[in-house]
């Protein structure tokens, strides 16, 4: 008999019976509610703010939460609780955006890695340990100090940091699914490598693949939030919850408002992807299946 | 493997250098800055020659230890990274043992007692460790230090040569900081390492022959258990590198990540081209070392 | 009885001897940045300066209102335009114990004009115009410059054009970053890179009466955990700004110094973008701000309205509180607006700074901007290339803060003369340049101030900056700390200082 590995089914598991289990698992469920809260918060942004989100005030400086600013004003009277929630627009943008190009490229390099092996394969892994020898956040700063900076060249550089990951954890689940004797038979029937790669060798990495994605979202929010306190990230007046907390250092003592409300919420929002990410793992993870 | 990549960085960091706008002669000059000035400057620190020149006598003065000196003081780079690395390796190591001393016992507790009450509260505990970020975490210590207990770390800072005592009270807040988010990602590592394979036949074959339950734990499953785990530290001491950062800043460190970042904001190109090189040689032998490791723990893998 | 009364005495002294044997009286100051060396013919960082002010000293100094006092030079005389002699004080000592004479006058300023050594001091606005020095005997020396140059007595006080010592110099190779070479009442101690810097008290220095010890200076970035550091009293000093103002208030173990500064911040215009070639949309800009608003805003309330040439310029100031372009009136700024063709407005990028007043100030100008229909893009720059941009003169609307120096040449000519170097907004009047020329090639103090007045007010019509403020410094620290008298000549001034708690 071929020496093949036996095949296993990784392929996710349809929709309903994923979202199932995972709202089974009360941290799951946890995770769940806490990312559809922000991006609740986010879509309805327009409708939830109180006021203008840029609007200087001098007379309200620095007011405490009351029934006219729920959250608190900042130094230049701007409604603390408006900011927070435009906030969560902006740090899921960066999120979502910097992470896509990071798994969209990262997929692609780690697709490639895995199948065509060889010099391919070797070249790629080096590009993705020279990007991976860089600390993170050093990283980050250098790009957005070629670029300048703005709010695509967060994400744009945020992206490019994580590439390496997920091609990595690409690159092994194509090379688990590709030596099995599945895959084998495919080959002998003819099919052309592409409708391989895309129709049978994808579905069966998806799973580490959303886990990693997940993961990665809380990870690029607090890259964002670390960057914007150096000073290098969302520039001010544009209210991303990490830009409000740099400018909320000095106050701090006189109006400890400004530092809570973005800590909680930044804390909050990656507390959620990744709990999330971990319930994912668990639900995903074939072993796991009785 | 190594010279390539190595290699591969040098001249990419020496390439991002060039492209980040201004530069260390605006910086000194300032408002000062006359076309005469500059050219003597230029002229001073080289970097009038062309690029290809400029990497060239960089590249060949690294190979024989001249990391070349700073653009702004004069001082040789090599010495000071050497200096600077020793301190933040310091913190690195303080930070790793506090997130041991609290990561390994309640992953394998969280582990062992799956899906309790212990459990889920070690969960979320962990999680927190993860999610808070640094800087928020160490501005907050302190603040509240301050506030409550009119304490401030001291700030003049002694080797732990010098004092030791002294040193260990400026070190242990940062330690702190940086430790508790490595404990999170550590802590859930062990608890699902342990599970895995606590799972395992033969774990239930050496139960089955009426080992002691302690026994059996420590001695396969964690021996077991600490593949991935010895691979996440490995990672993390090398994440550690440039993570610190933010932290040495905030409590006044000397430490590399510091160097690294007053550097690339001052673009002082010798100190990040040197740095850079050097934190990525580190995080390569760590690996490495890391890969070593792996063929001790499991026979069971071989490489090529 | 009186053997009992010689005892008791000869007790008394011994305790008040072991009163003043004790500790030695340390200043702990707590600053923002890493010094970046301290060689003071070559580093213009402040964080290094504040140091260096401590260990070199120039041959003149210039007191609160701007007059010229005498330093390392006791008397000074001007034979002619050209001319200028000095008589050396006698008895300063160098670091090294060997005592100043005009030959070390003469190697600094050779030194300093040295091309290779990219001086700060070698440019027109320092000692660029020195043709030669000259040494007449032990004690006096003579400079000859080029031309006429009236600012030359003032800028002989800077920093840049510190006496140094040749042999000290030359004992370190050549530059003086890291030792120390000068007259000053501090030596350059122990440097450990990124946390502190101490300097020791020279204990041969040409005045009496310097009491610490030794100044040790920290850096702690974060101004939160600086403030924190004075009130637990781990350091006696600060460098602070005016946002921690109320809470130094609340702490009953802190002093507020509050200085008022040679320092300005404008709005920088680019006269080459079109829209602001037209002199009526630059002074509508100016009608438009409130001024009073971005200083509550940017500065904490703690600033002065202000022009270029700001209230602490003594009589060479030009005072803009009743000046028409610089009363908010958005009605007369819109009807401007619509007479030069721009009633729809634009758009136009403002970049600013790290400076929290800076970058505070950029996004107040965006909102009061706003209501004339001028759409601000406000760019926030780190330091490096905010630099480059300023050089480069790559904006169309950039808030600086700008220093109005010593000498009204500075204030005027550097930043408004056709060939200012520091003329970023590119602006050229031939009348200002004539004025600029006339005031620097004579030493008639009235005639002088007749012509930068009139260059003053004409640039103050035309606006080419709009200026707003001129901020307050402040600087907090313990109670404990007596005798210290900072102004806006010398902020770190600490010779006749000491703690008494």
């Amino acid at each position: 008999m071929s020496d093949k590995k036996t095949y296993v089914d990784r392929r996710l598991p349809t929709g309903d019976s994923l979202l199932k289990q995972l709202w089974q698992d009360p941290l799951g469920r946890a995770g769940f509610l806490g990312i559809l809260f922000i991006l609740l918060l986010a879509l309805f942004a327009p409708i939830i703010a109180r006021y203008d989100v840029a609007q200087i005030n001098s007379k309200a400086r620095l007011a405490a939460p009351s029934g006219t600013y729920w959250f608190g004003t900042d130094n230049f009277g701007r409604d603390i609780f408006s900011r927070i929630v435009y906030g969560a627009q902006v740090s899921l943008l960066v999120g979502v955006v910097s992470v896509s190009i990071a798994a969209g490229i990262g997929y692609l390099f780690g697709l490639a890695a895995g199948f065509f092996e060889g010099k391919v394969e070797s070249t790629i892994m080096m590009l993705m340990d020279i990007i991976f020898a860089f600390p993170s956040i050093l990283l980050a700063l250098l790009i957005v100090a070629v670029l300048g900076t703005s709010i695509v060249n967060t994400m744009i550089a945020i992206g490019i940091v994580n590439i390496p990951v997920f091609a990595r954890t690409v690159r092994a689940s194509v090379k688990a699914v590709k030596g099995t004797d599945y895959i084998a038979n495919a080959r002998s029937v003819g099919l052309k490598n592409s409708v391989i790669l895309f129709r049978h060798i994808t579905p069966n990495s998806l799973a580490p693949f959303t886990v990693q994605a997940t993961l990665a979202l809380s990870s690029a929010i607090l890259t964002e939030a670390t960057m914007s306190f150096l000073g290098l990230g969302i520039q001010p007046p544009n209210p991303s919850w990490g830009s409000m907390l740099s400018e909320a250092r000095t106050y701090m003592e006189m109006a400890p408002w400004m530092v809570v409300f973005p800590a909680l919420f930044i804390i909050f929002t990656i507390l959620s992807f990744n709990i999330l990410g971990d319930a994912l793992r668990d639900a995903l993870d074939p072993k796991l299946k009785l | 493997m190594l010279i390539p990549i190595l290699l591969g960085i040098s001249i990419a960091i020496f390439l991002i250098m060039q492209l980040i706008p201004g530069d260390v002669v605006s910086g000194i000059l300032g408002i000062e800055e006359t076309p005469e000035l500059r050219a003597m400057w230029e002229k001073k620190l080289g970097i009038d020659k062309p690029l290809v020149t400029q990497y060239f006598n960089w590249i060949s003065g690294v190979v024989r230890g001249d990391f070349g000196e700073s653009f702004r003081t004069g001082a040789k780079v090599f010495p000071e990274i050497l200096w600077r690395f020793s301190i933040s390796a310091e913190l690195a190591i303080l930070a790793c043992i506090v997130a041991w001393i609290i990561a390994f016992p309640l992953g394998i507790l969280s582990a062992l007692k799956r899906n309790s009450f212990i459990d889920r509260i070690v969960r979320v505990a962990a999680l927190l460790g993860v999610s808070v970020p640094g800087f928020a975490f160490a501005t907050l210590l302190i603040l509240f230090l301050a506030l409550v207990f009119g304490y401030y770390p001291p700030i003049k800072y002694v080797s732990l040569m010098q004092n030791p005592l002294k040193n260990l009270e400026i070190m242990i807040l940062p330690a702190i900081v940086l430790g508790s988010s490595m404990a999170g990602s550590v802590m859930r590592m062990t608890r699902s390492s342990m599970l895995e394979v606590l799972r395992q036949d033969f774990i239930k074959a050496v139960r089955a022959k009426g080992a002691p339950e302690r026994i059996t734990i420590m001695r396969h499953a964690f021996r077991n258990a600490s593949i991935p785990i010895v691979t996440l530290v490995g990672m993390q001491i090398g994440i550690l590198m440039g993570g610190t950062v933010v932290i040495e800043q905030i409590f006044s460190i000397p430490g590399l990540g510091q160097y690294l970042l007053t550097g690339i904001f001052q673009r002082d190109f010798p100190i990040v081209q040197g740095t850079v090189l050097f934190m990525a040689t580190i995080y390569v032998i760590i690996n490495l070392l890391v890969d070593i490791l792996y063929t001790y723990i499991d026979p069971r893998i071989t490489y090529s | 009885m009186k053997r009992i009364l010689s005892l008791v005495l000869a007790l008394l002294m011994a305790l008040s001897l072991t009163a003043t044997a004790q500790e030695p009286m340390v200043l702990k100051y707590g600053t923002d940045a890493e010094p970046i060396g301290f060689d003071p013919h070559t580093v213009p960082a402040l964080a290094s300066t504040r140091i260096m002010l401590q260990m070199y000293e120039t041959l003149v100094d210039v007191d609160e209102n701007m007059n010229v006092v005498p330093l390392l030079a006791e008397t000074w005389e001007q034979p002619d335009d050209l001319t200028y002699i000095f008589h050396l004080r006698k008895g300063v000592k160098f670091h090294s114990g060997r005592e100043m004479k005009a030959e070390d006058v003469k190697y600094s300023f050779e030194r300093i004009l040295n091309p290779d050594l990219g001086a700060l001091g070698n440019s027109a606005s320092y000692a660029g115009y020195i043709e030669k020095v000259e040494v007449l005997d032990e004690y006096s020396v003579k400079f000859t410059l080029k031309q006429i140059n009236a600012p030359f007595l003032s800028a002989l006080a800077s920093s840049y054009l510190s006496i140094v010592d040749k042999e000290a110099v030359e004992a370190a190779g050549g530059n003086l970053l890291q030792s120390s070479g000068g007259t000053g009442p501090f030596v350059l101690g122990e440097w450990v890179p990124d946390n502190s810097v101490t300097v020791h008290r020279f204990e041969d220095y040409w005045q009496e009466g310097v009491k610490f010890e030794r100044i040790e200076f920290y850096v702690i970035t974060d101004p939160s955990a600086r403030m924190s550091a004075l009130r637990t009293g781990e350091v006696d000093l600060i460098v602070g700004d005016s946002a921690m103002l109320s809470l130094a208030e609340k702490a009953k173990n802190v002093e507020i110094y509050k200085v008022r500064s040679r320092n300005y911040t404008t709005l920088c215009l680019n006269l080459n973008k079109e829209e602001l070639k037209d002199v009526r949309v630059r002074q509508a800009i100016s009608l438009a701000l409130n001024r009073q608003e971005i200083i509550d805003l940017a500065f904490n309330g703690e600033a002065e309205i202000s022009g270029f040439a700001p209230a602490s310029m003594g009589h060479w100031a030009v005072d803009v509180l009743e000046h028409p372009l610089y009363q908010q009136d958005v009605e007369k700024a819109k009807e401007l607006m619509k007479e030069a063709g721009y009633e729809n407005g634009f758009t136009l990028t403002c970049t600013v700074g790290l400076l929290d007043s800076i970058r505070n100030s950029g996004t107040v100008i965006q909102q009061q901007l706003a209501a004339i229909g001028i759409n601000v893009d406000v760019q926030n720059k780190e330091n490096a290339q905010y630099v480059d941009d300023w050089k480069t003169h790559n904006f169309d609307l950039m808030v600086c803060q700008n220093g109005a120096g010593t000498d009204p040449n500075r204030a005027v000519a550097f930043f408004f003369s056709t060939t200012g170097s520091a003329n970023i907004a590119e602006y050229s009047n031939p009348r200002v340049d004539e004025l600029c020329e006339l005031a620097a090639g004579t030493t008639n103090v009235d005639q002088r101030r007749e012509y930068y007045h009139e260059a003053i007010n004409i640039i103050l019509d035309e606006c080419p900056n709009v200026t707003f403020a001129s901020p307050y410094d402040y600087i907090y620290a313990s109670t404990d700390l007596k005798g210290y008298a900072p102004t806006a000549s010398n902020m770190v001034n600490f010779r006749f200082a000491y703690i008494e708690k």
